[in-house]
């Protein structure tokens, strides 16, 4: 007792150390982190909430990425959700993996039906991986999952439908956060769907029980909508973004659409005359976009003398992509895949429970 | 089987004679004595002499018209529906009712009667299954073999040599009328080693002969829980509950040889596969809140194949628990253990950090899906499902004693989007159980959303907050006083600690708490107008405040400030007052033996000067308030000027709190008045002051159960015998 009082300890950082002091060391993370926290209703995480982004640049994803590939994620519209980090899962194994999950939908659609796991059946499941999106090396490369039906009296070489599809993907995501996992756990926080919403239950399921993981649908907020918007026009003296429309619903009895397209030139011309309140070139700052997207509520009150920013922005689409908060997303164009993934990508981390 | 049949009389009379004298163990001695004696003067017991009829008889020997055969069976039969048999006498009559020596007639006739009264010996099945396989026997008498089998399966005395015949037991699965019993009992034999692929196999290709059958799921989906990579299946909730009784035939004798027998033994085959209780709510679009059910995971099923491993799922009870601590294997989803106590306890053991991390991640996920993002179906609040979700997760951190990461990082974030009412007791529960805060965000986290509530709610929930932050205080407390006994135990494992924190961390981290609570509860009082209530819950704090010391080992001691002190002792019920006075002595002891060590030791830790000016000063005050009847003077706490005092027109204003006038004693002093002198009309209640009532008024205040009170006179307050009326003032710790 008497020692103790004398001697001051210093704080223990062993990685090694038990459990109990574990889970103290985890809440001391999220009260580090909380000094940056910005408490607003609704969207409340231990992650830090960006407030500036690197200017997108046109790069030729094809370079890193199979073309093919690319081509299976581009133009598609996905409908999002997050998921938290998963346990060891090994991209070594997609190939049993691609069994487990057939025999999984083919007897979970057939309640009391005992199924064999690796044999033939109805459904069958590729798990692929879509090397080089990943951005840094914490980065987990991405991976893709097709689910193709069999058509029960096809010919024999009748291609193989695809009724499904979804992928797994982490693009720079935040280091800190990753670098805080053990190593049996993966993170790809984002996972984008695409087919009956019960093939997506049932692969969700699948990847809860095998993974112990939880999934949870991700919408994307105004400001992230705002910011998505900016990228875009951003853009377009490199690539022709052909338009630019924003989709408000206003809060009036009922409820009122206003959908505002403004000519791609134009757009650029007012991003750009807020462009150059920043001085250095790379990096855009959220005031930079809340000024670009108040330029074009003023524009549209002097006209009709409606305030916009009484409502919520509920979609935004040029012809780069076109993205809905509900969490729907379209990458039409594969240049800036890595910059809207990143995006999307902080916007799943942000949902994680610690 | 030779063996069985060379049964020698002597082995028999033997047997069975232990067998009596250990089922007549509980009954009268002198009735053994005589049965014993009878039992002598006869030639030989007929139920031995029956048996061994039936171990020697020929094979072929007629049935019709055999007498002989007749008598021994009616008294064979009526043994055993009375009294149940003898394990001897089991294998004896199995063997010769499946050897068929006198046709299926016999079989069947015996299978009917062949109530164990202890146990089966396995031998007897394992020999009664190799004539199964000579295949001479009706299918209907092998059903009933096989439901003889199920009925008495947990009375068979030991199963690993049935094990050890699982193949043969196997290859009666593709006889249709078979199989249901074929698969009941495979399930009860069956071990990892059992599964095997050619046996997947073989029962998928009878799914797909004779349908979904729940007795093939039902054995299948027990091959699931060892082996998750070779057979996968959904089952459907009707086919949850497990395989049927097949015991209709012997049920009423068994119950009755059970009950006559002190029911020892239970046959009650009772096997459930859905540990999960289907909650009978309305379907939920998402159901995080929904405890996963426990299954056995993929993932490291393949790759350990070799090492014996044993799933959560088989796990039952606690005596288990410990013959497989080494092997135990955690499910696929963590959230199901939340659901299992026995879970549980090993969690709480096997300290893996990455079991944790997977819990935490689930947890987080349900709380912050239900109460923060809202994704459900709208509103969270009315759902009973919450409610029954929070009670669990409450009662599983004070099973573990220790709140989960998940809980507090979402408890930091609903804080500030709580309404005070949602959930109430469950909320601050939950929030009484976060491990300690450090003192560079505690305000951020906890005081700041916390004081919002707290000034803005009503009496109750004031109350409720302290509460929580009294127990909160305490779990600190305990969790220093457990962690810094073991640190002391062992220097080198100081990362041991439950904060992993400096002693000066944890104490600046225990201040900032106990100095929260003081303006919560100095502006608290203020609001509420002193209410009697509140006050109570904050002195229940203080009370932990006071022995911090003493109690808990840790060098810190705190006052409480000014607006809880005197709104204590000014209180109008004299429960507070006495309350107030035995924090104080609590305080005292608390100072007074820190000051010893302090000065034994030389070490130095400082409770500061100013600790004990304050506690000095506020013992002035008490002792001269309430006993020397000295108040408002010049250089004390309250001065008021005298002028003032004047216009008041109070009679002697500093008396108004002594013993006597003070508020929450009045009724006393008027009680102890009357007492004196019964027959004084007119009240005077300064003639209690003086002389022998002076001494006697305290005595009775106490025999009035005011302990502390009396803790604190007696502790801070020389009284002299008889001669001096005002009392002096006792001695203190000083600081100098």
């Amino acid at each position: 007792m008497e020692e103790r009082n004398s001697t001051e300890k210093t704080p223990c950082n062993n990685a090694l150390a038990q459990r109990r002091s574990k889970s103290y060391r985890q809440s001391m993370r999220s009260c580090v982190e909380a000094t940056h926290l910005a408490y607003t209703s609704g969207l409340l995480t231990a992650l830090r909430i960006p407030r500036s982004r690197k200017a997108p640049k046109s790069r030729d994803i094809t370079k890193q990425v199979d073309p093919d590939q690319v081509a299976l994620l581009v133009k598609k519209e996905w409908q999002l959700s997050y998921v938290t980090p998963f346990y060891q899962f090994r991209h070594t194994q997609l190939k049993s993996y691609s069994k487990q999950l057939s025999a999984f939908i083919v007897s979970e659609k057939q309640q009391g039906l005992a199924i064999e796991v690796g044999q033939e059946l109805g459904f069958k499941v590729n798990f692929s991986v879509v090397l080089g999106l990943a951005e840094t090396d914490k980065d987990a490369e991405t991976v893709f999952i097709q689910i193709l039906s069999k058509q029960a009296f096809a010919a024999k070489d009748d291609a193989q439908k695809v009724v499904w599809s979804g992928w797994l993907t982490c693009v720079n995501g935040d280091l800190d956060y990753l670098r805080s996992l053990p190593l049996e756990f993966v993170s790809l926080p984002l996972f984008c769907t695409r087919g009956p919403e019960s093939l997506t239950v049932l692969v969700k399921s699948w990847f809860e029980k095998t993974f112990d993981c939880c999934f949870g649908p991700l919408g994307i907020n105004s400001t992230n909508l705002q910011w998505l918007a900016s990228l875009w026009t951003g853009c377009h003296p490199t690539i022709n973004i052909q338009y630019l429309k924003l989709v408000w619903t206003l809060p009036t009895l009922p409820p009122m659409d206003v959908t505002y397209t403004v000519h791609p030139q134009d757009a650029w011309e007012l991003w750009d005359s807020m462009r150059q309140v920043d001085t250095t070139e790379d990096s855009i700052s959220i005031d930079e976009v809340t000024g670009f997207i108040k330029g074009l509520q003023s524009h549209f009150f002097r006209h009709f003398r409606i305030d916009l920013s009484a409502g919520s922005l509920m979609q935004i689409s040029t012809a780069l992509g076109s993205s809905h908060h509900s969490g729907k997303i379209k990458i039409a164009s594969p240049n800036y895949i890595p910059t809207i993934l990143q995006l999307l990508t902080e916007c799943a981390l942000l949902k994680m429970p610690i | 089987m030779a063996k069985a049949s060379n049964l020698t009389r002597t082995d028999l009379d033997s047997s069975f004679e232990s067998y009596l004298s250990v089922s007549s163990r509980t009954s009268n001695r002198s009735l053994r004595v005589a049965e014993k004696e009878r039992r002598k003067s006869q030639t030989g017991d007929p139920f031995v002499l029956a048996l061994k009829y039936f171990s020697e008889v020929e094979a072929g020997t007629p049935c019709s018209g055999n007498d002989v055969l007749e008598r021994n069976l009616v008294l064979v039969e009526r043994v055993g529906l009375s009294r149940g048999l003898p394990p001897e006498a089991i294998s004896v009559m199995l063997d010769y009712a499946m050897s068929l020596r006198m046709g299926g007639v016999m079989c069947v006739r015996v299978l009917k009667f062949l109530i164990p009264a202890t146990v089966v010996p396995q031998e007897a099945v394992v020999r009664a299954v190799s004539w199964l396989c000579v295949g001479k026997i009706a299918i209907s008498t092998q059903v009933l073999f096989l439901r003889w089998v199920l009925t008495v399966f947990d009375m068979i005395d030991s199963k690993d040599h049935l094990r050890a015949i699982y193949g043969f037991i196997f290859s009666f699965v593709t006889e249709e009328s078979l199989s249901p019993y074929i698969c009941h009992l495979l399930y009860l034999l069956t071990r990892r080693e059992s599964v095997r692929p050619f046996r997947v196999r073989k029962l998928l290709d009878l799914q797909t002969k004779m349908g979904r059958q729940p007795f093939l799921l039902l054995l299948l989906s027990l091959y699931k829980v060892f082996y998750p990579e070779l057979v996968t299946l959904a089952l459907p909730s009707r086919m949850r509950s497990g395989f049927k009784n097949h015991n209709s035939t012997w049920k009423v004798a068994l119950s009755a040889v059970q009950k006559r027998n002190n029911g020892q033994v239970s046959s009650d085959i009772s096997l459930t596969l859905g540990l999960k209780d289907k909650t009978n709510s309305r379907k939920r679009k998402f159901h995080h809140l929904e405890l996963p059910s426990l299954s056995s995971s993929i993932q490291s099923n393949s790759s350990s194949r070799s090492r014996k491993v044993f799933p959560l799922e088989q796990l039952h009870s606690f005596p288990q628990l410990l013959d497989n601590l080494h092997c135990i294997e955690l499910p696929s989803q963590m959230g199901s253990l939340l659901g299992s106590s026995l879970a549980l306890c090993y969690l709480d053991y096997v300290q893996d950090d990455s079991a944790f991390l997977r819990l935490n991640f689930w947890l987080g996920h349900a709380l912050h899906e239900e109460f923060l993002f809202c994704s459900g179906d709208g509103g969270s609040g009315s759902s009973s499902e919450a409610l029954h979700f929070l009670n669990r997760l409450l009662s599983t951190q004070h099973f573990l004693q220790e709140g989960f990461s998940s809980t507090e990082g979402f408890l930091y974030k609903f804080l500030n989007v709580w309404d005070g009412s949602l959930l109430r007791p469950q909320i601050l529960g939950l929030l009484s159980d976060i491990p300690v805060v450090p003192s560079s965000c505690i305000s951020q986290l906890l005081f700041e959303p916390l004081m919002q509530l707290f000034f803005t709610s009503t009496l109750f929930f004031k109350c409720s907050v302290i509460d929580c932050l009294n127990s909160m205080l305490l779990k600190w407390l305990t969790w220093h006083s457990v962690y810094a006994l073991e640190d002391g135990l062992d220097i080198s494992l100081n990362s041991h600690t439950p904060m992993n924190m400096t002693l000066s961390g944890f104490m600046d981290s225990v201040m900032e708490l106990v100095r929260f609570v003081g303006r919560l509860a100095t502006v608290g009082l203020q609001l509420e107008g002193c209410h009697s209530l509140l006050l109570s819950f904050i002195l229940d704090f203080y009370e932990t405040v006071c022995d911090m010391f003493l109690k808990y080992g840790l060098p810190l001691v705190v006052m409480p400030p000014v607006g809880v002190f005197y709104p204590a002792l000014f209180a109008t019920d004299p429960v507070s007052v006495d309350r107030l006075g035995y924090i104080m002595y609590r305080y005292k002891k608390n100072l007074t033996s820190a000051k010893c060590q302090q000065q034994e030791t030389k070490q130095a830790f400082h409770i500061s000067r100013q600790t004990y000016q304050e506690f000095n000063h506020y013992l002035l005050f008490m002792v001269s308030c309430l006993w020397n009847s000295k108040m408002f003077l010049p250089g004390m706490a309250i001065e008021v000027d005298q002028e003032l005092l004047a216009l008041s027109k109070v009679p002697e204003p500093w008396t108004s709190f002594d013993l006597i006038h003070h508020p929450a004693f009045l009724g006393c002093a008027l009680d102890f008045h009357h007492k004196c002198w019964p027959e004084r009309k007119d009240i005077d209640l300064n003639s209690i002051k003086a002389g022998k009532q002076w001494d006697w008024y305290p005595e009775f205040l106490f025999s009035q159960g005011f302990q502390g009170l009396q803790q604190f006179v007696q502790s801070s307050i020389n009284r002299r015998s008889a001669a001096g009326i005002n009392g002096q003032r006792g001695s203190q710790p000083t600081n100098r």
